[in-house]
This record gives structure tokens, C-alpha cells and sequence, in this order.
């Protein structure tokens, strides 16, 4: 056993994204590669600030176990693997933090690239990261079609869901093609997936489109903007300490016994332990997303908030349909149990602590179909059209400051406004939707269903902004 | 005042303290709530003002009953001051950062001082065998008491 232990060995090598380059407070991804000579069970731990992601891993002789872990902002990152039978295993790599954006740059040529202001990242395929969530880390990316051709799948993927959410893409002399399909994907109308016949035009259509303003890039609303607090804690815990005030206050009047002004709090204190032990509050989810009119997909930030109760450790689902699932404080310290297979975490665990609150932030995007179309007529009328394939629901319109209930419509259905019959009742939603709406513009509100969500909380709500440009 | 009256007035006492500072708890808590921040550092310290003040009214009046009636009812004095606040106590320690073991320390250490107090008071009686004489000196020993907590407060 002893002469086992001393000839296993696990292989461990990890690699960051974009050459190890991100931005202060980004996420990034670490590819992780695996091997060992005797088959063994590992544990893989990634810690990076306050944040770690865990995987427990089947490993083989002869077969090479490879993960790429989304990982928080952080100077320096742990990879450890411990195995019964092998002896430990450390890497750590440092992850270097640009002030200034950065431009990734896949050129199989090796061109240098230099944009004012940005600083430039050359990558090889392989430095592609294979999590969306991982793209927050670079600002523009030029890819030629050799590069483009080497991404694996899961690279595609990613680099699919980055255009969708509006990443600023140049793509350099891609077959058509390949240039239609991510076309298709491509968010805010196309407008940040470009194509480029050569490094000069790229460089000059980089620059035009840094000049031009991308509203719909702008960060999505946080959970404090959205979220009302949860008072509901707060609320129990008050009456609890009322009753037993009261309880002990009578106790202190009718009785001189000792033994029983002492059994009352005593009896009190066991009490309220118990009861915030078996307290139960459901968590909270909430959704925000926002597209413009007549674009395929809707960006989103989710979050999901649990109420803390008492002092210690809480572990939680991640919900399985919403991605790049993180602490929405980025101090919280936070551990992840990371399914391999599923490439993506599973469980988080947390500290909890009565009136802490503590939420889990999610990113992404979805496929949407909202073409609306208004044409402001005379007297004040407002004419709104669905000029799509699809009908929607009941919704809000907002428009010239004003809130009007927007009917369902099906496709081709039109409907008249009186734009002056608008109220001005704002709660959080639709003030957050106000702000985010162009002063001249007009958007449209839905509330969004949230039955199909596997493992979404009673308490869930959600909203698809839709952004309506001037007529 | 006899000897139930007595540690009647304590626990009404203790119940006051403790609820006065569960009101300021509770109230700076939903303030944090509604702001955003962490509730923590109100409980931390709501924790230590419970313990601050009910040390200081043991100091006073544990030696000084315990001179002008005895060590039972200082001791049954004592208990009533500082009982009524355990609720509002793990309460406040579920919602803060401090540890089990140091908030249990802190409790053991005001119910050792509820018993070793009016012994103190007792033996001053014992001593000085004048009893008015005694609590007077208790009540000088008491304030000097308050006094000491007081100063050494930052060091809990």
C-alpha cells in the first residue's frame, strides 16, 4: 500500500483565459487539466479572492480530465488536487489586472494590433475561454477565420452567447458563412459584430464603434435598484421579542418567585432558538431583461435571494436554467460544487447569519421575439403595432414619461393609445424601466412567466423590457 | 422593601435595559435593511451595550444589597438583572460576528459576578458592622466598580 501511495501521482496543470490578462473585478476561466497513473477520486479545488469552486473527479489511468472553472476577479488563483492516493497537488497562477480595456487579438499572422488606449492581448485559439461569463474580462476581440476554425465547440458556444450580449466583436475575412450564422446571434441589432476584410478596416471600424453610443450595453440594473428589502425577518423577530417582553413583563407582576423570572427567559431564549432553527422563508428570485425591438435575443441579470436566520452554513441549488451564477457581493465568501459533466456549478454554500440576506446573481441571455412598432398620430394618439411573427401578453407601454397599459396583441394586431390617459404611478419596476428607457424613445414592460424555471422559488418575479425606438 | 420587592424591581430593571436595547437594535437594523448594508456591526454592538450596561448595574447594585440585606437577595438581585436580557442576547448574537464561546464567556462572567458581588457587599457588612456605614461603603465600592467597567470597556 505504502509503495502505491509513493508511485501515484496526479498530473495537475492549470491555465487562465486570455492569457492570464483580465480586467479588475471581472470574471475570468481556468482551464484545468487532469491525469493520474493509478485510478483514484480527486478532489479539485480552485480558490480565487473569497470564492471557491470544487469538483469531485473519477480519475482514470491514460485518460486526460479536462474542466474550465469560471472564476471571480482575483490577483492570484489556487489549484489544488487532493487525492488519497497521490500525494497533493498546487498550482498557482496569477491572473494580471489591466486598468486600461483590453483588445484580444487571435491573429494567426501574429500582426501586432495597437488601439489607442487599449491594451492589446495576442491569443491562440486555446486562450479562448469556454464560459461567456469569461468574456467580461476582455472589451473588444479581433478573431480571423483561422482562429475562428480552430474553437472548439464549447469555445463557439461562448463566443455565440458574448455576441449575443452585445460583445464587441471584429471578425477579420470570415467565410460568409460562418459570418451569417453569427450574424444571426449577434446582439443589439449587429451593431458590436463586426466584420473587417483587412487589419486596417478593423481597426478603423473598432474605433467607429467605440465612438457611437450602445445604450443597450450599458449594465443591467443590480438587485438593489429592483429588489424592495425583505423585511419579513425583521417583522417575525419583532413580534417574537414583543411577545416575550410582554410575557415577562406579566411574569415580573404576578409573580416574586425567583425561579420563575428566571424560567421565563431561559424558557425565551430555547424558544427563539427553535424557532429561527425552524423558521422557513422561501427564497426569492428575480429576473430583469432587456432588448430592443425586433432583436432575437434579451440580455438578463437574475438573482436569487435567501433570507439568513441563524448562524452557519447553508447550501443552496444553483438554478440550472440561468448561467454564470455568482455571489452578487463580490466579498461574499462563497463555495461552488462544480459538476464536471454539467460543466457548471451545481451547489453554493454559503455563511448565513440572521438579517443577512444573500443572493445569488446570475447573467446571460435568451432567444426573444418582440417586434413592436408606434407611430405617434395627431390629438395626443398613439398607434402601436406588433409587426412581428408573434403575438404577446398584457404589458405596460411607457411612453412620454407616462405609464399606458399596452393590450395583448397578436401578430399584425394593432392598438390606439390616448397618450395623454397615461398614469404616473411608478413602484421600483417601472421606475427602473423609466431610467432605462431613451428620453425620446418608448418601451414596452412584460411581466415574464417563470413557471418553466426548474427549482424557482415561490417568491418570483421577472420583467422583459423592450426598448421602442423613435418613431 | 422586602426581600421579593426587591429582586422584582431588578428584573423589572433588567427587562427595561433589555428592551431598550432591542428597540435600538431592531430600529438601527431596519435602517441597515433598508439601505442595503450589513446589520452585523448593530448587533456586535447591541451585544456589547447589553453586556456594558448590565455590568454596570450589577457592579452597583449586587454589592450594595448584598451589605444592606444580605448574599441571597444580592445574588437574587443580581439574576434578575441580567436574565431578562438573554433572548435579546442570542438574538443579537445569531445576527452579529462575534463567537458562541465569546457571548457564553460574557454570560458566565455576569452570572460569576451576581454570586461573587454580594459576597463582597456582605463581607463589608461583616467588617465594618455598622450597617449604614456598610452601605454607604458598598455604594462608594459600587460606583468605583462602574467606574472600572467603564474605563476597561474597550478592552472586552
Amino acid at each position: 500500500m505504502t509503495d502505491t501511495i509513493a508511485q501515484s501521482r496526479i498530473d495537475l496543470a492549470a491555465t487562465p483565459a486570455w492569457k492570464g490578462w483580465t480586467r479588475p473585478g471581472r470574471a475570468t476561466e481556468v482551464d484545468i487539466r487532469l491525469s493520474v497513473d493509478t485510478a483514484t477520486r480527486a478532489t479539485l479545488d480552485v480558490v480565487a479572492g473569497r470564492q471557491v469552486v470544487r469538483a469531485s473527479l473519477d480519475l482514470e489511468p491514460g485518460r486526460i480530465v479536462r474542466l474550465q472553472v469560471p472564476i471571480e476577479s482575483a490577483e492570484a488563483v489556487a489549484v489544488s488536487a487532493l487525492s488519497p492516493a497521490a500525494p497533493p497537488q498546487r498550482r498557482e497562477i496569477r491572473i494580471a489586472h489591466s486598468e486600461s480595456p483590453l483588445l484580444g487579438v487571435g491573429l494567426v499572422t501574429g500582426d501586432p494590433v495597437h488601439l489607442d488606449g487599449f491594451h492589446t492581448v495576442a491569443l491562440d485559439a486555446a486562450d479562448l475561454p469556454r464560459n461567456a461569463s469569461a468574456y467580461a474580462s476582455i472589451d473588444s476581440l479581433i478573431l480571423d477565420a483561422p482562429t475562428l476554425g480552430a474553437l472548439d465547440e464549447r469555445q463557439l458556444g461562448a463566443l455565440l452567447v458574448h455576441a449575443a450580449e452585445c460583445g464587441r466583436i471584429l471578425l477579420l475575412n470570415v467565410d460568409p458563412r460562418v459570418r451569417r450564422v453569427l450574424d444571426e446571434a449577434g446582439g443589439c441589432g449587429g451593431r458590436t459584430l463586426m466584420n473587417a476584410a483587412s487589419i486596417a478596416d478593423a481597426k478603423e471600424m473598432l474605433k467607429l464603434s467605440l465612438a457611437a453610443s450602445m445604450l443597450p450595453v450599458t449594465a443591467l440594473p443590480g438587485i438593489g435598484e429592483l429588489a424592495r428589502p425583505d423585511h419579513g425577518t425583521w417583522n417575525r423577530v419583532l413580534i417574537i421579542l414583543a411577545v416575550y417582553f410582554a410575557a415577562a413583563a406579566l411574569a415580573a407582576i404576578f409573580f416574586s418567585s425567583l425561579p420563575v423570572l428566571l424560567l421565563v427567559p431561559a424558557l425565551a431564549t430555547v424558544a427563539m432558538l427553535a424557532l429561527l432553527h425552524f423558521m422557513q422563508l422561501s427564497p426569492q428570485l428575480g429576473v430583469w431583461s432587456e432588448a430592443a425591438s425586433g432583436m432575437h435575443t434579451a440580455r438578463y441579470q437574475a438573482w436569487q435571494r435567501f433570507s439568513g436566520l441563524t448562524r452557519g452554513r447553508t447550501r443552496v441549488s444553483v438554478l440550472p436554467q440561468f448561467a454564470s451564477a455568482r455571489p452578487c457581493d463580490p466579498k461574499q465568501a462563497m463555495r461552488f460544487d462544480f459538476d464536471a459533466s454539467l460543466g457548471r456549478a451545481t451547489t453554493a454554500e454559503f455563511d448565513t447569519r440572521l438579517f443577512r440576506p444573500i443572493s445569488l446573481c446570475y447573467s446571460g441571455s435568451f432567444p426573444v421575439a418582440r417586434t413592436i412598432a408606434i407611430d405617434a398620430g395627431p390629438d395626443g394618439l398613439l398607434h402601436v403595432r406588433n409587426t412581428g411573427s408573434m403575438g404577446w401578453r398584457k404589458g405596460v407601454l411607457l411612453a412620454g414619461g407616462l405609464v399606458h397599459e399596452l393590450p395583448a396583441l397578436g401578430p399584425g394586431g394593432d392598438a390606439v393609445i390616448h397618450s395623454r390617459s397615461g398614469k404616473s404611478f411608478r413602484d421600483n419596476v417601472v421606475r427602473t424601466a423609466m431610467v432605462r428607457t431613451q428620453t425620446d424613445g418608448a418601451a414596452a414592460l412584460w411581466e415574464l412567466d417563470l413557471g418553466s424555471v426548474a427549482d424557482s422559488p415561490l417568491q418570483s418575479t421577472g420583467w422583459l423590457l423592450v426598448s421602442i425606438p423613435p418613431p | 422593601m422586602n426581600e421579593a420587592p426587591a429582586h422584582r424591581l431588578a428584573a423589572m430593571s433588567g427587562l427595561a435595559l433589555a428592551a431598550a436595547t432591542a428597540v435600538w437594535w431592531l430600529g438601527s437594523t431596519r435602517l441597515a435593511l433598508d439601505h442595503g448594508t450589513d446589520a452585523g456591526a448593530f448587533a456586535d454592538h447591541a451585544l456589547k451595550a447589553l453586556l456594558l450596561v448590565r455590568a454596570l448595574a450589577l457592579a452597583m447594585v449586587s454589592v450594595r444589597v448584598g451589605a444592606l440585606r444580605g448574599w441571597r437577595p444580592g445574588v437574587m438581585a443580581g439574576l434578575g438583572l441580567i436574565a431578562p436580557a438573554w433572548p435579546v442576547v442570542v438574538l443579537a448574537w445569531s445576527a452579529g460576528t462575534r463567537s458562541a464561546i465569546h457571548v457564553a464567556l460574557a454570560e458566565v462572567l455576569l452570572l460569576a459576578g451576581s454570586v461573587a458581588l454580594p459576597m463582597i457587599g456582605l463581607g463589608l457588612r461583616r467588617l465594618l458592622r455598622k450597617a449604614e456605614l456598610a452601605v454607604v461603603t458598598a455604594t462608594l465600592l459600587g460606583t468605583a466598580l462602574m467606574a472600572l467597567t467603564w474605563v476597561t470597556r474597550g478592552f472586552w
